[in-house]
């Protein structure tokens, strides 16, 4: 019974203390809940009221410390007998709360307490820290309300009250940064705060003592909370609130960020830079908590880290780029561990160009589909790595060499880098790329850094190389590596290299960056293609019409991938549109339309892996309804006439489709597009530009962006003045374009004046063909045609010399005089009857206006040199009155002709001077940079003339060796062959030993043309074999031999030993 | 000085002259004939793209409409000149007279450069003018067509003016409209056939079986392809063509002893008729330079490319075995050159009778507009045949008679049956 009535008191003892602690608990929440009371009387009633919880609340004490405060009841005493609970106010200890027993009490669960109890004083404890964090919240509140006045607290004495409690370094760095603000400001009371303080020895009254040679002892600030106040207390007066609000911010933010600071420190890693990069996309993804001029410091040094240190590309780029910018490149670099590298001209150009555009024309509808294409970047010094790694280092050394060695070398350089291995870390980083890039076939594009300090100049000199992308992943792999291996070599190329040694740039340390990306398009049958891609430029320097200004700019574009209207094709045309006047076609007639047409479309071949050119009549007829945009590219032609097709109407199959874009030009934002992001870049980059561009019938994707370039012969020529009546040629101030042609030693003047006097059609038209055979005999491109208004004129005869493009093709410059005639002046053509021809040509096309005031025009010269056109051609000397042809160094004692065009000054003028190397590029033209075309066909020249002199004419019984076509005459193509002749005298035996000979040398010709150009035609010689029977009978190719045009050349032999 | 250059209208005058001397031609009906009959100046005023006006000066010749409607093309060329304009339509007078169709000659322009000039402006300046000529031009009065630098688009709209004004469907005012806005069929094939009737008829008068025969071709553009077509299917083996190739800038023969296969060589051709060199190696036709095509062993040579094409210099280079020359081109014979083939005796078909398949088959596209019923293609070539062989036959008949050089012979009946036009209608 007892022991039942025992556990029965228990339990009444049991509920008893709970409800003295609930009842404690409740006292002291109403306590706390209680508004505007005073800090000190809540908490003295808090230990008033703590007893009444306990089991003994008779000999029960409270102690409540907060701070440096601490509240108990009179005549407490502290004891052994005690438990303890902290207070924390947002984890930060505040205080502590202890009970206290007075006399010793019996054991319970903690010695005399009770493990309620030890609950009860640590959720007493969490309350009393809520309530002190929401007093001071409140006040923070009241201090925001009231803002007046300046002495009030504000939201920024909360942070600073915040700083000084939790970070007290930030609390002093920022104390003293304000009172650096506040001396910068010349705020007296400032400055004499800190020199009472640190009294440094800067004493600018002081004179000559104060340059002396000794540092300056500065003393550091020891910032001491008293300190602190009467800084701020001196801001207060100085600054709003808001200001001050801003200030600690800043300040708060630029330290919490000064890892990102960091990047601007040259000598750390790549890998460091994009580390703290990515922190700070993870932490502040919007990126915008740095301070302006933080954030300005570390745009420029993420500009300098990746893209350029070009000053004025620098100073362009911060201001269309912020940090966050870059947050979408920082996967995409590929860099060994220790890089210090840079992405490299190309991928600088384009990167600054995507941002100008998003930033210009974010919320135009009419940009909305401008894009850039994702990409990959590997960092120009991984190429160092690389070489590093396979021990080829002295391969740098290569720039040093002889020319003629480079070019032996070269081949052999190629073979070295792409049986070498790249570093685990890049392979791995590529082996990402191709896993995200499955099955897209790729451009690899080379991004040097002299691309970049050189701007366009120094474009097409390094390779760029598309890749399939099939197959399994290892081969994709391998795919990709050889082409990067490829890329590499191309900077140890003799081209880029004898450039360099041109223009002093050998020297500089080359690295080359390297671009990876996917190729824009869309697949067509087994083919990759973007619906069509080319070139804009900002300047147009290839006027047809006198309506076309220089900023209207120029589009040359093509079906399919871009390569062919981005270099010149010897036997196929681009579309050609001024953006500025699309309205204004180079080729009216049907049949030019049709003929300057594209016909041919580069393509990447999936199922063969490689980059193909293909008919696009080909591809239509098997495909055309696979390709995007294809109704607003081609015209049905019916064989009379162009029709632009309306929708579904287009019979792949039987329909003539040339690809005229008229749909694309007429109907589309394409033209307007360009021609806006052309002004654009023009403007804010602050120079003429060039882009290249692909569409895959959706988007329009910008690829490249950089100055406009100039190949040497197409750069504006500095005029000279003052030149000497006797040596000035002719001058000329309408329509003119950039070009410098300096080497002229023919001039081929056909004298409006006679010509217009001829009376025969058949005099006439015999002009046309004298003109065509001295083209064929005067050094390519050193002579000038100078005729009367329209060259190329069919039908009316008159109104310019009838000739043909093969009948001018090899001129330097066409030029078209307009001479009054009564009151009125003729049209000139502008060279339309060729435009296109000239454009791919290089030809220079300039029109004279004699008769216009303050034009030179010096016809003593052009009428009194003497003619020596019957000489040269005999047949044509009952014309030597009309046609005119002078022999500059022979007429002027060795001088030759400079024509020198300066569209910017929109001046032009052909003066006499003297040779600038000596006069020796007659035989042996050497290599001009701007000409691609014409490095093809020396490089045939060379081989030919190579195989000539060690060809032994006894053993193999030959008696003559001959060049002829398009090496001869300059005109060879990537693809062309080396037409040879050889006269031959011997054996059977001997017959079939020299086609032996020459089948290897042509095997061996075709793999290294291969592998500098990337064509292959399964052997490079096309040789003719004619006997003393062909000679005599002037069969085949025989009538090439000795012939009065185009005659076949003929190349030393080995001699005879 | 300045009227001793040289002067187009003059050029056709002179010619005239001589041939109205051959037929002895009375001074009343020459005078007539060396001038044209009306000639129309007008201004058109354009509004420019840039909101400015510009004023252009176009011209209408009707040379001789006695055998009929006037027709001739309109040009666009920024240095025309009425002169030139006169000539043209001279030039197309003799040109529908030859064949015998009844139509007169005219011709137009506007003094303009289209590269110059959006499509819209364009545009106004036909509608401008044709605004100015509508009430002296129309089917029955004088039919414009395609000229330089002007496309069927230009006569759309002309058409389309014309039509507005006049407040009907009239699509036989203009030839050279697409198939289903009133073209004919058959013209991409009419000049090449034409000269194939013509040659054809010049065997029989020869008494050659074509099929012994073998010719050698100038060129590889439609004209030639089709004159080719047409001769492969009388039995003739065609053993040697040239064309111009692109990439060399040169020309080059092509030439297979047993005959070339058209189909293949078209399938390695591009639109204007230049064959791929490489790919014809390989299915084995011998490369040859250009001018190889007229040093062939054949019968026949058919110059179909451009003009002055035989020369003094290669004309010398003719086999023997060369009996006819039919001149698919325009003037493809040089002077001198003609001199020497009518010394050998060569039968000569001039390009005035052997290209004229073209202008024949425009005036069936105005014969089906103006009943606007529209014949198939072998219908169109059917007719042409008639009308070819019949040209010819007339023209190498008068040859015979009066021993006359065919060349002189077509000019003369040309000049003829126009005289004869005049006096019917009691003019002269």
């Amino acid at each position: 019974m007892t022991d039942r009535k025992n556990k029965a008191d228990d339990l009444v003892h049991f509920f008893r203390e709970r409800e003295k602690e609930l009842e404690c608990l409740y006292n002291i929440e109403e306590l706390l809940v209680e508004p505007d009371a005073p800090r000190d009387k809540v908490f003295r009633r808090i230990i008033e009221t703590i007893p009444s919880g306990w089991q003994y609340p008779n000999i029960c004490n409270a102690k409540l410390t907060i701070g440096s405060e601490s509240y108990f009841v009179p005549g407490f005493v502290e004891t052994p007998w005690v438990m303890t609970a902290e207070i924390f106010v947002e984890d930060r200890k505040e205080g502590e709360i202890r009970v206290f027993y007075s006399k010793e009490m019996p054991t319970a669960d903690e010695g005399p307490f009770l493990k309620q109890e030890k609950r009860l004083l640590k959720t007493v404890a969490d309350r009393i820290g809520n309530f002190i964090l929401h007093q001071q919240l409140l006040e923070a509140a009241e201090e925001r309300r009231e803002e007046q006045p300046r002495e009030s607290t504000g939201e920024w004495r909360v942070i600073l009250n915040l700083l000084h409690h939790t970070d007290r370094n930030l609390f002093e760095s920022v104390s003293e940064k304000m009172l650096n603000q506040l001396c910068w400001s010349g705020v007296a009371e400032a400055e004499q705060l800190r020199n009472t303080l640190a009294p440094a020895d800067l004493d600018f009254e002081a004179g000559p003592e104060w340059e002396a040679n000794k540092p300056y002892q500065i003393h550091s600030l020891e910032i001491t909370d008293r300190l602190s106040d009467e800084i701020f207390h001196i801001a207060t007066k100085e600054y709003t609130n808001e200001q001050l609000l801003a200030f600690l911010r800043k300040w708060i933010q630029d330290d919490r960020l000064g890892y990102l600071l960091r990047v601007g420190n040259p000598n750390i890693s790549l890998a460091e830079v994009i580390g703290a990069l990515r922190q700070y996309r993870d932490t502040s993804p919007k990126g915008s908590d740095l301070s302006p001029a933080a954030r300005k410091g570390v745009v420029v040094s993420l500009i300098t880290r990746f893209l350029s240190r070009q000053l004025i590309f620098i100073n362009v780029a911060k201001k269309y780029i912020e940090i966050r910018d870059f947050f979408e490149i920082l996967d995409r670099i590929i860099y060994t561990p220790d890089s210090h590298g840079q992405l490299g001209g190309k991928c600088a150009g384009l990167f600054l160009a995507q941002q100008i555009i998003k930033k210009s024309y974010g919320t135009d509808p009419l940009f909305a589909n401008v894009k850039v294409p994702k990409s990959w970047y590997i960092t120009s010094d991984v190429l160092l790595g690389f070489l590093r790694y396979n021990n080829l280092d002295e391969v740098i050394e290569q720039k040093y060499k002889d020319i003629d060695q480079v070019r032996l070398e070269y081949p052999h350089v190629i073979l070295t880098f792409k049986n070498s291995r790249f570093p685990p870390e890049v392979i791995q980083g590529l082996s990402m790329v191709l896993d995200e890039l499955e099955g897209m076939p790729l451009i690899i594009r080379s991004s040097s850094l002299l691309e970049d300090s050189l701007g366009a100049a120094f474009s097409g000199k390094y390779k760029s190389l598309f890749l399939a992308n099939q197959g399994t992943k290892q081969e994709r792999l391998d795919a990709l590596l050889d082409a990067i291996a490829e890329v590499y070599a191309s900077t140890f190329g003799p081209d880029p290299i004898e450039y360099r040694a041109e223009r002093g740039l050998l020297d500089f340390s080359e690295e080359m960056g390297v671009m990876i990306q996917g190729v824009i398009g869309s697949r067509v049958g087994h083919y990759f293609l973007p619906s069509f891609a080319g070139v804009a430029f900002s300047r147009n320097e290839f006027r047809w019409s006198p309506r076309i200004k220089r900023e209207d700019g120029l589009i040359r574009t093509v079906p399919g991938l871009g390569t062919r209207a981005v270099d010149r094709v010897s036997d196929d045309y681009p579309v050609l549109v001024a953006p500025g006047q699309p309205g204004l076609r180079v080729n009216v007639a049907t049949e030019e339309i049709v003929y300057y047409s594209p016909k041919k479309i580069d393509v990447i071949n999936l199922e063969t892996n490689s980059f193909e050119t293909i008919d696009a009549r080909d591809l239509l007829r098997l495909h055309g309804a696979e390709l995007p945009l294809v109704e607003k590219m081609v015209s049905i032609y019916d064989g009379h006439s162009l029709r632009k097709p309306m929708a579904m109407s287009i019979d792949f199959e039987h329909d003539d489709l040339p690809f005229t874009l008229d749909g694309l030009i007429g109907e589309t934002p394409f033209v307007k597009q360009v021609h806006g992001i052309l002004k654009l870049l023009e403007e804010k980059l602050g120079a003429p530009v060039d882009i290249e561009f692909a569409h895959d019938g959706t988007d329009f994707y910008l690829l490249q962006c950089r100055p406009q370039s100039f190949s040497q012969a197409s750069a504006p020529a500095p005029i000279p003045q003052d030149i000497p009546a006797d040596r000035a040629i002719f001058s000329a101030k309408r329509y003119i374009s950039n070009g410098r042609v300096p080497d002229i030693t023919h001039i081929v003047y056909v004298d409006p004046l006679k010509y217009g006097e001829l009376s025969e059609r058949e005099d006439l038209v015999a002009v046309g063909r004298a003109v065509g055979h001295l083209n064929k005999l005067l050094p390519k491109r050193q002579f000038i045609l100078m005729g009367p208004g329209r060259w190329g004129s069919r039908g009316d005869i008159k109104l310019g010399v009838n000739v043909t493009y093969s009948d001018i093709n090899n001129t330097a410059v066409l030029i078209e005089i307009a001479r009054k005639k009564g009151n009125y002046m003729p049209d000139l053509s502008f060279g339309t009857h060729f435009f296109q021809d000239l454009v791919e040509g290089q030809i220079r096309y300039l029109p004279l206006f004699p008769d216009d005031d303050g034009i030179v025009f010096n016809e003593c010269f052009l009428l009194g040199a003497p003619n020596i056109l019957p000489e040269v051609l005999p047949e044509f000397a009952h014309l030597a009155d009309v046609v005119r042809l002078i022999d500059v160094p022979q007429a002027t004692s060795g001088k030759i002709l400079k024509v020198l065009m300066n569209a910017e000054l929109g001046e032009a003028v052909g003066i006499l001077a003297a040779p600038e190397s000596g006069g020796e590029r007659i035989d042996t033209p050497s290599i001009d940079g701007g000409r691609p075309s014409d490095h093809l066909w020396t490089w045939r020249l060379r081989m030919a003339e190579h195989i000539a002199s060690q060809l032994d004419p006894e053993r193999f019984g030959v008696a003559g060796f001959y060049v002829f076509g398009s090496t001869k005459n300059a005109t060879a193509g990537l693809g062309s062959d080396i037409d040879i002749i050889v006269h031959f005298r011997g054996t059977e035996p001997q017959r079939q030993e020299l086609v032996l000979w020459l089948e290897g040398w042509s095997l061996c010709l075709d793999e290294m043309n291969y592998l500098q150009t990337g064509y292959r035609t399964g052997g490079l010689l096309d040789v003719h074999i004619i006997t003393d029977d062909d000679i005599r009978k002037k069969t085949s190719f025989a009538v090439k031999i000795g012939a009065v045009t185009d005659a076949a050349r003929p190349l030393p032999m080995k001699k005879k030993s | 000085m300045a009227n001793k250059s040289y002067n187009a209208f003059e050029m056709a005058q002179a010619q005239f002259d001589r041939v109205a001397d051959l037929i002895g031609l009375d001074g009343a009906t020459k005078d007539l004939l060396r001038y044209n009959l009306r000639e129309y100046h007008v201004s058109i005023p354009v509004k420019m793209d840039d909101g400015t006006v510009k004023v252009f000066r176009g011209f209408r010749v009707q040379h001789n409409d006695a055998r009929g409607p006037a027709k001739g093309g309109i040009r666009f060329h920024p240095m025309e000149t009425i002169d030139t304009v006169r000539a043209l339509a001279m030039w197309m007078t003799w040109k529908c007279a030859v064949v015998d169709i009844p139509l007169g000659g005219g011709k137009g322009g506007v003094v303009c450069d289209p590269h110059n000039l959006s499509m819209r402006e364009q545009e106004q300046i036909c509608r401008g003018w044709v605004r100015q000529l509508a009430r002296d031009m129309g089917p029955l009065r004088d039919v414009p067509a395609p000229d330089v630098m002007t496309s069927a688009q230009h006569m759309l709209w002309i058409l389309d003016e014309f039509e507005t004004i006049h407040g009907a469907r009239l699509p036989g005012f203009i030839t050279g409209k697409p198939v289903g806005m009133g073209g004919s069929l058959g013209r991409t094939e009419a000049t090449g056939y034409g000269v194939i009737f013509t040659v054809r008829e010049a065997l029989k008068e020869l008494n050659i079986p074509p099929g012994d025969t073998k010719a050698s071709v100038q060129g590889f553009g439609n004209v030639a392809q089709y004159a080719i077509e047409l001769y492969q299917q009388i039995w003739g083996k065609v053993v040697c063509v040239s064309c111009w190739d692109q990439k060399d800038q040169t020309s080059y023969s092509f030439y297979k002893e047993d005959g070339i296969d058209l189909g293949a060589l078209r399938g390695i051709t591009d639109r204007f008729g230049g064959i791929e060199k490489d790919k014809a190696k390989k299915i084995g036709y011998e490369v040859l330079p250009g001018e190889a095509w007229i040093e062939q062993d054949v019968d026949i040579l058919i110059p179909a490319a451009l003009e002055n094409q035989i020369t003094k210099n290669n004309v010398g280079k003719m086999s023997d075995r060369v009996k006819i020359i039919a001149e698919g081109a325009n003037g493809p014979t040089a002077p001198e050159a003609d001199n020497v083939i009518k010394e050998r005796g060569i039968f000569l078909i001039p390009d005035l009778l052997a290209n004229a398949g073209g202008v024949t088959c425009s005036y069936f596209e105005q014969v089906q507009s103006n009943m606007n019923y529209y014949w198939e293609k072998d219908e169109v070539l059917g007719k042409l045949d008639t009308k070819m062989t019949s040209a010819f036959n007339a023209v190498s008949e008068l040859a015979k008679k009066r021993k006359l050089y065919m060349r002189d012979a077509a000019y003369v009946i040309a000049v003829g049956r126009v005289a004869q036009a005049c006096k019917d209608r009691g003019w002269v």
